[in-house]
């Protein structure tokens, strides 16, 4: 167990490294873009040099790298261009409402995908089955930001019966904080529930064929037994990996749903970095997302690799 | 015509409800100025928020454009930018995961490695980067979109061309003294193409969501240009007034979508019948 932790985490680190490089980069792809952003296209080359200078943006990019880097390290994520206050302070503030948000999505998606995807495999060819695989399809096509933008028109400017906006902190009224956040969370959740749901039946029709499920029917096991026991279980391993992978789509997304519902979250101070060409808020809020996603990454892989004891000894596995 | 079109539904039954979407799709991009009933950036200050009617379908825009019209001529920025971005990914995906598997080695980790660490990243974050850093214009949502996608057709063109370097033929075309360009070009690609052309109908459902996301955020396609991503983010302000701007865009955007995932389901259930449960 340790051994497996440990070597998780030798794999997070570089990957995380990698990923500030990446990021970094992507942002400085096209030299001397920062100044000219933020300053307009009017901009004098004497201004574009001052702000650069100000900024340390005429240092090579490698230095400028390391700084950064070595800042970050120290929780220090730089200052914004816009209006010149620490960036790691505003993404303090606002990660929890995005990591409610990710959770609440991920919990509706894991709420339809789990039990809908067991029963569409149990009843593996039946109408069930048909009218939730048509289910899942449909879900997958829609963009979450129109399920937003309907879910808002009908229970929000129709019905009105939920807020189209705004945000409470949890622990302030946890009542209100409900009622903002289940348009949101349902707009993110339901179309992620569709790969999920997919991921669900066919790994649960894979374990339902195979031998040692066959073996415990034949030898009298009550059905919810099998079910829960050996087919569940083992079905669970697939589908916490594409569920990793879907909780990093899913954080996405919060880009998207968060400027729709005016929530003060991580995703839209990455919409402000842009809008305002604010490199380092960008930068910061950007690798904090990355971050998260890693990080549930790599905590899922742990916990398939507990419910999968191969995992744990391939050696053993592999005699 | 008939019995065929039934015995193709019959038979492949997504694959063909898929194509026709796509047909659908494709055949109102190209053939747009004379489908629609006006021209998608006609003001008429008249007739601003107008619901459905005889003469606008679909209603009309916060300064009285037609919807049905621009809505048609949407199709042309998704399928345009879909096009080149999923051309992006697949040939530069092709190229580092067929290097990849045929050097092997540090070759193979390095790009390979490179290629998981791309594949990490949220893409909608990744590509909303990128746009940050090259400008927001069409162009570039192509290019940012096509980049998102170079590290999942080169997973697969590595474990195709891997899978189809165990084969007799390769080893007969080394033993000839066939070059490696030629080996790769002549042996491996034609054997690694077609996973990599099912897998790029289902990319482009992608593309086209990502590049009405990118379009929503205003990073995309830029007004006065229509695309189902501007129109449903200009759709925001007036959803009280006129709904229909927030649903039109949507379902068009919706069900091209569908389509291409239908198609794409479609083939790999063709191709492959292993993978149909």
């Amino acid at each position: 167990m340790a051994r497996l932790l440990f070597t998780r985490l030798a794999l997070f680190v570089p990957t995380l490294f990698a990923a500030s490089v990446v990021l970094f980069i992507a942002i400085n792809v096209v030299p001397g873009s920062a100044a000219r952003s933020a300053l307009g296209v009017d901009a004098t080359p004497q201004a574009i040099m001052r702000f650069e200078a100000l900024n340390g943006l005429n240092r090579p990019l490698v230095v400028q790298y390391t700084d950064w880097l070595g800042r970050a390290l120290h929780g220090d994520l730089g200052t914004s261009f816009q209006n010149r206050v620490p960036v790691a302070p505003e993404i303090l503030k606002r990660l929890p409402t995005t990591l409610e948000l990710a959770v609440l999505a991920f919990l509706v998606a894991n709420a339809i995908a789990l039990p809908l995807g067991a029963l569409a495999a149990l009843r593996h060819g039946r109408r069930a089955d048909v009218t939730i695989s048509a289910l899942a399809t449909v879900l997958g096509a829609i963009p979450n930001f129109w399920l937003a933008t309907l879910l808002v028109l009908v229970f929000s400017l129709h019905l009105k019966i939920l807020p189209a906006g705004g945000y409470t902190p949890l622990l302030e009224s946890p009542w209100k904080n409900f009622t903002q956040m289940i348009l949101p969370a349902l707009s993110l959740g339901l179309v992620s529930s569709a790969l999920l749901l997919r991921i669900m039946r066919t790994t649960m029709l894979e374990v339902l064929n195979s031998d040692y499920v066959r073996t415990a029917h034949a030898k009298g096991a009550p059905e919810w037994i099998v079910v829960m026991r050996h087919a569940l279980r083992n079905a669970l391993i697939p589908y916490l990996t594409v569920g990793a992978v879907e909780f990093g789509f899913l954080f996405g997304g919060v880009v998207i749903i968060e400027d729709i519902f005016r929530l003060p979250g991580i995703g839209s101070l990455v919409l402000v970095g842009i809008i305002n060409r604010d490199y380092p808020v960008l930068l910061g809020s950007a690798l904090i997302v990355t971050f998260i996603v890693l990080t549930a990454n790599m905590l899922v892989d742990t916990c398939a690799s507990l419910l999968d004891p191969r995992q744990l000894r391939p050696r053993e596995a592999g005699r | 015509m008939i019995a065929f079109t039934n015995y193709s539904i019959r038979r492949h039954g997504l694959l063909t409800v898929g194509a026709i979407i796509v047909a659908a799709v494709v055949l109102s991009a190209i053939f747009a100025p004379w489908i629609a009933p006006y021209s998608p950036y006609d003001l008429d200050v008249t007739v601003m928020l107008h619901g459905p009617s005889r003469a606008h379908w679909l209603g009309t825009d916060e300064v009285g454009r037609d919807v049905l019209s621009r809505t048609i001529f949407a199709a042309q920025i998704s399928v345009k930018v879909a096009l080149f971005a999923v051309a992006i990914g697949l040939i530069g995906g092709t190229i580092i995961g067929m290097l990849a598997a045929y050097c092997g080695g540090t070759v193979d980790t390095v790009l390979m490695r490179l290629m998981e660490l791309l594949f990490s990243f949220p893409a909608i974050l990744l590509a909303v980067v990128l746009m940050a850093s090259l400008g927001t214009n069409v162009l570039n949502a192509m290019l940012a979109i096509g980049i998102i996608f170079i590290p999942g057709f080169a997973r697969l063109a590595r474990a195709s061309t891997l899978s189809a370097l165990q084969q007799q033929y390769v080893e007969a075309a080394r033993s000839i003294g066939m070059s490696h360009s030629r080996i790769i070009l002549r042996e491996l690609l034609p054997n690694v193409v077609t996973p990599l052309l099912v897998e790029a109908a289902v990319a482009f459902a992608y593309a086209v969501l990502l590049e009405s996301a990118l379009s929503f955020l205003g990073l995309g396609a830029q007004p006065p240009e229509p695309s189902w991503g501007n129109m449903l983010n200009t759709g925001r302000g007036f959803m009280a007034q006129a709904p229909w701007l927030s649903i039109v865009p949507g379902l068009a955007l919706f069900l091209c979508v569908l389509g291409f995932n239908l198609l794409g389901d479609g083939l790999r259930d063709m191709l492959d019948p292993h993978l149909r449960d």
